[in-house]
């Protein structure tokens, strides 16, 4: 079988997990990714989590799958010589440097593309490549405390809530934007930089709050967190508790489809007249219509309410902790617990 | 300026969210992307009207931007004659791109086998919502296979709700991954003139949303699964705390010199003494007293006087911004992460989402919102299918074509 990407030489200079991830993407399609490691007082291991002697060290098992690694001397004639020749005959090169670290040893992309017109020069920053931020350091947390959506995940009067979700954004995102600019060269032989920045994946994964909030301009539940018990639609994004303490959660927008079986598996009448129409449910009798979800799903356990959600192929769910979400998706076959690919 | 996809062709057979967007990052880089949808509505993202309970406002958003840059033709595919017009639209095609279920295509004749015979070079990529292979084909919305990953487990603080990592964020991550895999199977098939099969299901795509947690579970760490509190810390200097108005995020590492620094944006010198946070260890062994600490200096003065004085001992923080300070955000503009764009509806230039990736010499760009319902079938029946003016009439008349 040929991979996608066996012809590709991919140079990785990165220290960041979502950048070290973006290029394993590469190499887990056939890219021949070659990680440099400098020897000299660049602190190339600042970010490495040190892993405790004989143990597993599973983030860089994660993040450097299916590369190859260089480790070299730039300071030395022979080590910059080597490192000339392989900036010379890469495809790509991936980094997360900062533009006067890159500068200092000539990797910026004017010394690069000079040495190799057609390279595709693929950086991550902070906060991208222009802008007042520009040189902020490239810190998911930071660019994630600037999205907007950290006040409003939690419940009232909780801490703001960091996910992580933006670095792993970042990530597919200079991987997808590196191949884009491949595709280009491949009908027109051209090189460019391609940028991406943990803000913009950050704020990529926010889509829907951040595009709503720029075109209404207002609205407080924009601002502050809803509570579950305050949701638009009490049969979509809510949440609600069961027996057992695990959590039920609905995503059923069209609640015209789903509004009899939901009913019944909840012990309603379909034909309550305060819940059957659409409106009712969603405006009119809203709060009502939650407050009597939040009653009945604390008569059943969350493995009842999984059953039923089967049975009748809803989309709802009851939430999993890892541990249960893995029994669920591990395949038989599978020899180690490693990470697979997302595509198949 | 020449664009990065020009002359590639996707045939968009997706609808609300996953699907949109990922061909709306092809179609921003310059692919021909022909949307095609049911006469009858359309897309049912067209008929968003109202998010968080407020009403949409006299634009739908919702629609407009994930599937800008677009053309549609409205076909009833149900019909015969209108998988005849898909057909000819594949022969001419390089991408499929469907969201609908594996079992919804395959009643329509259009199974990867179907349109493989008809056009080899095809790329042919589904996002199924929990993947090709199990045998799960119920419906998937974002929020029902966030709950399935442990993604949402193990946010927020003990005891308190799962949380949700914000309104389609799975569907975006789908649908970047999904574009990512089309891009990888275009670029093999430049090389080899052999089209592929590929899914990015939502499912998959999710479960990297969690990757660091899961892989640290994976590795045996049952904690990564579980809730942690931000009132106990591994590092109370990495962390988020209350001011007298906004929340700050500090980001420093936790060593004796970081430590010092921070005592004195403070002003905190009985901190700096402790005899608890001398050292990096006791500093994570006593994380509960030194966070409380920290909290009750930070509570007193507002955010703006604190990140001056951590900027001035060169610590990295920021202010936990909400979505009224983002949508001015000067680093945002600057970058074209957002920018204006003319709104057919309302007729005005309105502001949206730009391009989170940036190609220097071929950069995507926001030409037109999202298309008219079938705006373009008959214009695109005529000079890229080359059907006669009959012909067309025809397939109106059996109700192919609106």
């Amino acid at each position: 079988m040929s991979n996608a990407l066996e012809d590709v030489i991919v140079l990785d200079l990165t220290r960041d997990f979502s950048t070290s991830l973006s290029a394993a993407f590469l190499a887990d399609f056939g890219g021949r990714v070659i990680r440099l490691e400098f020897l000299t007082a660049v602190d190339q291991a600042d970010h490495q989590l040190a892993p405790t002697k004989g143990t597993w060290d599973f983030e860089a098992d994660l993040i450097h799958r299916n590369k190859q690694s260089v480790a070299l001397d730039p300071a030395t004639d022979k080590g910059r010589e080597l490192l000339v020749e392989l900036t010379a005959k890469a495809d790509v090169l991936v980094t997360d440097w900062m533009m006067a670290e890159l500068a200092a040893l000539s990797l910026d992309y004017a010394s690069v593309s000079r040495i190799n017109p057609e390279i595709i020069y693929g950086r991550s920053s902070g906060f991208g490549p222009k802008g007042p931020d520009k040189d902020l350091p490239a810190i998911d947390e930071l660019a994630s405390a600037r999205t907007g959506m950290m006040p409003i995940l939690g419940q009232p009067g909780e801490p703001p809530v960091y996910t992580g979700a933006g670095a792993m954004h970042n990530s597919v995102m200079l991987a997808f934007g590196v191949v884009t600019a491949l595709i280009h060269r491949q009908a027109t032989g051209e090189g460019q930089e391609v940028d991406t920045s943990l803000f913009a994946a950050n704020m990529y994964g926010a889509s829907l709050d951040i595009q709503a909030f720029l075109a209404i301009g207002e609205g407080d539940r924009f601002i502050h967190p809803i509570s579950r018990l305050d949701v638009s639609n009490p049969m979509s994004g809510s949440l609600y508790p069961s027996k057992d303490g695990r959590w039920v959660t609905l995503t059923m927008p069209d609640t015209d489809r789903w509004w009899p079986g939901l009913a019944q598996a909840l012990g309603i009448d379909p034909e309550d007249d305060r819940f059957n129409t659409h409106d009712k449910r969603c405006e009119e009798n809203r709060l009502e219509l939650i407050h009597l979800f939040e009653e009945r799903f604390q008569t059943q356990p969350g493995s009842h309410w999984r059953q039923v959600f089967d049975e009748k192929q809803m989309s709802a769910d009851v939430i999993g902790r890892i541990a249960t979400s893995w029994s669920w998706t591990i395949p038989a076959s599978a020899r180690s617990r490693a990470w697979g690919s997302p595509f198949s | 300026m020449t664009k990065a996809l020009e002359g590639i062709r996707v045939v968009d057979l997706t609808v609300w969210f996953q699907g949109p967007v990922a061909a709306q990052h092809l179609a921003d880089f310059g692919a021909d992307v022909i949307k095609v949808e049911r006469p009858k509505g359309g897309d049912q993202g067209r008929g968003v009207r109202s998010i968080k309970a407020l009403p949409i406002g006299d634009w739908n958003q919702y629609f407009l931007v994930i599937n800008r840059n677009k053309k549609s033709m409205a076909i009833d595919l149900k019909k015969p004659e209108g998988q005849e017009i898909m057909y000819r639209l594949i022969e001419k095609a390089d991408v499929f791109l469907s969201n609908m279920g594996l079992a919804w295509l395959e009643a329509r004749n259009l199974s990867y086998d179907k349109l493989k015979a008809i056009n080899p070079r095809l790329v042919y990529a589904t996002n199924t919502g929990y993947g090709r292979f199990g045998g799960v084909d119920k419906p998937a919305f974002d929020m029902t296979v966030q709950a399935i990953t442990g993604a949402m487990a193990r946010l927020g603080e003990p005891g308190q709700p799962p949380i949700y990592l914000g309104m389609g964020s799975g569907d975006a991550y789908g649908g970047i991954m999904s574009a990512l895999g089309i891009m990888l199977a275009l670029y093999q098939r430049n090389r080899t003139g052999e089209g592929q099969y590929l899914d990015a299901s939502l499912y998959g795509a999710q479960l990297f949303l969690a990757a660091p947690y899961l892989q640290s579970f994976l590795a045996g760490n049952a904690k990564s699964a579980l809730q942690h509190s931000r009132k106990m810390v591994e590092n109370p200097l990495w962390n988020v705390y209350p001011t007298a108005d906004k929340w700050i995020y500090l980001c420093a590492e936790n060593t004796d010199d970081a430590f010092a620094r921070l005592c004195r944006a403070l002003g905190a010198a009985e901190l700096a003494e402790d005899s608890r946070f001398q050292t990096v260890d006791g500093r994570r062994a006593q994380s509960e007293a030194l966070v409380a600490a920290l909290d009750s200096h930070l509570e007193v003065k507002p955010h703006g006087d604190w990140l001056e004085a951590m900027q001035a001992q060169g610590l990295a923080s920021s202010p936990i911004n909400n979505l009224a300070d983002v949508a001015k955000d000067e680093q945002a503009w600057q970058n074209a992460y957002f920018t204006k764009a003319y709104c057919e509806e309302v007729k005005r230039e309105v502001d949206v989402r730009g391009l989170p990736v940036t190609l220097s010499k071929t950069p995507g760009e926001v030409a037109t919102l999202g298309p008219q319902l079938g705006q373009d079938t008959e214009i695109l029946m005529m000079d890229l299918l080359e059907y006669e003016w009959d012909e067309i009439e025809a397939f109106k008349a059996k109700g192919a074509i609106p």
